[in-house]
């Protein structure tokens, strides 16, 4: 089934494109990640996150590689509608770990209230994710766990998560057509409504938080993109750009 | 089955079958457990895949190579190959004769329930890491034998 309903695909093309620009960055650390495994478990992760961002994106054009294309790689950059957390350059692997970590604890919420959509197959794409997301989950929770064993590196990742977490919190901003998307049974919860229960988690990870010193990032409802999303955006279309006609 | 189109369903699933995975050359994407559903219609076969994981980078190609495979069955002039949304693939439907393939072209254990049996020896083995080569594996090594193992997780 093709989302038909502007406001509906507004809703999931927020989504969608998180899972894009997240799988996106974790799989750059191929090549260059700090150990053989890791290299390939981050790239496989994004991975995933990429065939979330494509099943997403097929409910909005449908199945046609192409269209899926045209949708992912070949819009404006006003257009896209991601949130400035998947959008800004981790500058070292323990941001992209601490990133990795309140992303994928967010994710595995969202996936949740699609368990009963009213959207036909979204809700088994949300199951075999939310499995996913548990293995992720583990990656994340398991390299952070190693990384606090050694002095230099907690302090690191501290520095990492409070730089981190206001701008986590874009996740959680209100999107464009939520409202009718609620309504018509695509979702059981707005975006906003799963903040407590993320919050808790990140509590739970890092220890207590102070949640009303903590500005959000300035996203005018996603309308609006962060500094370092060109980087971005350049280097999703690299092959693209050099060869529009390109099949892989 | 019985009659023609029990016969079509038949050769199709035949021709399914004859997909091996890219990773896994000599093991049937059937065996794998990614066949979900086969509808014979005149001669329009729709055949419903599922991914082991959303992130398989080998989808299209696998894709690709059922449309041709089906496609050259006799009787057959439409095919419309599907990822389904659904069931969530698991180890559980890898066959007996995968496992068994697996093992011994492959050294891939099948983690079935920890730990999984050293293909080489039958030893026990410990994981090294969850995170292996590909989302759908794991590393092992085997305490009898020592052989580093991959093992084929759900």
């Amino acid at each position: 089934m093709t989302i038909t309903d502007p406001g509906v695909s507004e809703y999931l093309l927020c989504f969608a494109d998180d899972e894009h620009l997240m799988g996106q960055q974790h799989t750059e650390w191929i090549g260059v990640a700090p150990f053989l495994e890791e290299d390939l478990a981050f790239a496989s992760i994004g991975q995933d996150e990429l065939g979330h961002a494509a099943a997403l994106y097929a409910l909005l054009v449908g199945d046609d590689d192409r269209a899926i294309d045209d949708l992912a790689l070949r819009r404006d950059a006003a257009d896209y509608r991601s949130c400035h957390l998947v959008e800004v350059d981790t500058g070292d692997w323990v941001q992209a770990l601490v990133r990795h970590w309140l992303y994928d604890a967010a994710e595995s919420l969202r996936w949740q209230v699609f368990a009963d959509s009213a959207v036909t197959g979204l809700a088994g794409t949300a199951a075999r994710a939310q499995r996913e997301e548990v293995f992720h989950r583990r990656h994340a929770d398991a390299l952070l766990d190693a990384l606090l064993s050694v002095p230099e590196s907690a302090s690191r990742l501290d520095t990492a998560f409070r730089h981190l977490l206001p701008v986590a919190l874009g996740i959680f901003e209100p999107v464009e057509g939520e409202t009718v998307a609620l309504e018509a049974g695509v979702a059981s919860e707005s975006i906003a409504g799963l903040r407590p229960a993320w919050q808790e988690l990140v509590v739970a990870r890092f220890g207590p938080v102070d949640w009303h010193s903590i500005t959000p990032p300035d996203q005018a409802g996603r309308r609006l993109r962060s500094a370092d999303f060109a980087v971005r955006y350049a280097r999703m279309r690299e092959v693209n750009d050099l060869d529009p006609a390109a099949v892989w | 089955m019985s009659g023609p189109v029990g016969a079509l369903e038949s050769a199709v699933r035949a021709a399914v079958a004859a997909v091996d995975d890219p990773e896994y050359p000599g093991v049937s994407i059937i065996d794998l457990g990614l066949l979900e559903q086969i509808e014979v219609s005149g001669e329009r076969v729709e055949v419903g895949l599922i991914p082991t994981f959303s992130g398989c980078p080998a989808l299209t190609m696998i894709a690709d190579e059922v449309r041709a495979s089906v496609g050259a069955v006799d009787g057959v002039e439409e095919v419309e190959v599907t990822w389904l949304a659904g069931p969530v693939w698991s180890v559980e439907r890898v066959s007996g004769r995968a496992c068994d393939r697996l093992a011994a072209d492959f050294t891939v254990a099948v983690h079935l329930g920890p730990p999984p049996a050293c293909p080489l020896c039958g030893g026990l083995t410990s994981e090294l890491s969850a995170f292996g080569p590909s989302r759908c594996r794991s590393v092992h090594r085997c305490t009898s034998c020592g052989e580093v193992v991959e093992a084929l997780r759900g």
